[in-house]
């Protein structure tokens, strides 16, 4: 047990200690600044709209669309946590010192998630109060609910978040390549999504339900037909597929490094 | 923290590494034929292969980093990997450039000896020993090869364990480095410690080995004291060029 804290204390330093960490993290967190931007211009637009379209105009939940901001930057951070070490070299001075290599990546996994839970709610519910702010009681008050009744599909949408640290991490593992390991996270957010979008039904809306996109939303159970996405999932297994983006990378790649040259 | 002579060592560092028919393959090729050799303690033993003999393999095999085809390699008795705290018992300097360019020394060492349960102290300790103090919160990306190998050694050397292993050390290092690393050499192994020093470098090899292995095409060649060698040939080099002469795989004609 004392090895696995000794482990961590060392990935914790290592995260901290490059600036590209503080970079992303600032990026992520910076997901409040275009939500406050949307905000402002939603606000506007509604002003300036006739009171006869006021009644009927809605707003898309910002938080859900500014959580892309933090997705990938935390996707990025938890890619070059270990794919910077393969790049380097230092991989192999790293499973050198911890011959049974599994705490490594468990170390990581505590240190890139639970940095990735932190930028994630704080890019999230920073969101949401500013929004609040902003919009007041415009658009039939989507906005002035009860903080209570946001509050579950305000932290689904964070923990959305260290799933895509998470998931880098385990690509970045697997492929030990930051450019396959991203370019996969980024179809995942953009590129497949998309596609999926445009396939015939019901598939579209099968396929659409187990997108990390729309698993925030089944899980809290407040599906909303204009979604980009499926809904078709009960809210035990969203986050069954959620916990899957996260953890099935990863326990591939803890299953292969105990026998994989280094 | 040098150690002199006069202080009793504050525990034993007798430390054998023993090879005992190691195999390799990647793919067809033999990387390591059925090698067997033993390191012992006391004095720096020299490691020489031609390009490509498997010198680098060899250590990878010992570190466990990779798994032998067959075969094993024990580091006093034990297989590497069976280590829970391997800093302490071995030192290992493999790729001078496997640093992380954006951390400063400091930093690279403390997260490498924060895994093996060793404190801040001793890292300001080893910076000092390596003549790195001065730099030791810079960022490692604009040191010279040199200063790396510096890095790399004082990284060896966080556990202060009694075996170290040590591949191409010297390259880049400036005179003034060469005669630091070989008194370095001599005083860690007085001190008890089990060295094995790979290198091309065969005059440099003949100031600081005691003992040389000799591999060639993964085989080996020739496991001797550097003084025999010297007294059936005119110098080391002449030893080395004559006993590798067949297995240099890649190299001019001579």
């Amino acid at each position: 047990m004392n090895a696995v804290v000794n482990v961590l204390a060392s990935e914790w330093i290592k995260l901290r200690s490059v600036r590209s960490t503080y970079l992303i993290v600032v990026l992520g967190v910076s997901a409040v600044l275009l939500g406050y931007a949307l905000a402002v211009m939603a606000a506007g637009m509604y002003d300036d709209a006739p009171p006869q379209q006021r009644l009927s105009a809605r707003i898309a939940d910002l938080e859900e669309v500014v959580v892309i901001v933090p997705q990938l930057c935390m996707g990025i951070l938890g890619t070059q946590a270990i794919t910077s070490e393969y790049a380097t070299g230092l991989i192999r001075t790293s499973l050198t010192i911890v011959p049974r290599r599994w705490p490594i990546l468990a170390a990581k996994s505590t240190v890139v998630g639970a940095l990735g839970l932190i930028t994630g709610a704080t890019a999230v519910f920073g969101t949401y109060a500013v929004t609040r702010l902003v919009l007041d009681d415009r658009f039939s008050g989507a906005y002035t609910g009860a903080f209570a009744d946001r509050l579950p599909l305000l932290i689904a949408i964070s923990v959305s978040v260290p799933v895509f640290a998470l998931l880098g991490l385990g690509l970045g593992a697997l492929l030990r390549s930051s450019a396959g390991a991203i370019a996969i996270i980024v179809g995942l957010v953009y590129v497949i999504p998309m596609i999926i979008g445009n396939i015939p039904e019901p598939w579209s809306e099968r396929l659409g339900s187990v997108m990390i996109g729309a698993l925030p939303r089944e899980i809290t159970g407040d599906t909303i037909t204009t979604s980009v996405y499926g809904s078709l999932l009960p809210p035990a297994a969203a986050a069954a597929v959620l916990a899957s983006y996260a953890a099935l990378p990863l326990l591939a790649t803890t299953l292969l490094m105990r026998r994989r040259n280094a | 923290m040098v150690r002199r002579a006069a202080d009793p060592p504050h525990r034993i560092l007798y430390g054998v590494i023993e090879l005992h028919r190691l195999t390799k393959r990647y793919g067809d090729a033999l990387a390591v034929d059925d090698l067997s050799f033993k390191v012992g303690p006391g004095h720096v033993t020299g490691f020489l292969g031609p390009n490509g003999a498997g010198k680098s393999t060899t250590l990878r095999l010992i570190l466990g980093l990779d798994a032998p085809a067959s075969g094993q390699a024990l580091i006093n008795g034990r297989p590497y990997t069976s280590l829970s705290r391997p800093m302490h018992e071995v030192g290992a300097l493999l790729d001078a450039h496997a640093v992380h360019g954006g951390r400063s020394a400091y930093n690279h060492l403390l997260c490498l000896a924060r895994t093996n349960d060793i404190g801040a102290a001793r890292v300001t300790e080893v910076l000092e020993q390596v003549g790195l103090a001065g730099v030791g919160r810079k960022r490692v990306g604009g040191f010279s090869l040199g200063m790396k190998q510096r890095l790399g050694i004082a990284a060896a050397l966080l556990g202060d364990p009694g075996v170290l292993m040590f591949d191409e050390p010297v390259n880049g290092l400036d005179p003034d480095g060469v005669r630091w690393i070989r008194g370095l050499m001599r005083s860690l192994a007085a001190e008890g410690r089990t060295i094995l020093l790979s290198s091309h470098l065969t005059s440099e090899m003949a100031l600081t080995a005691e003992r040389i292995v000799i591999i060639g095409r993964g085989k080996l060649v020739a496991e001797a004291a550097v003084a025999e060698l010297t007294a059936a040939y005119p110098s080391l080099e002449d030893a080395y060029m004559a006993l590798t002469a067949s297995s240099v795989q890649f190299g001019a004609a001579r």
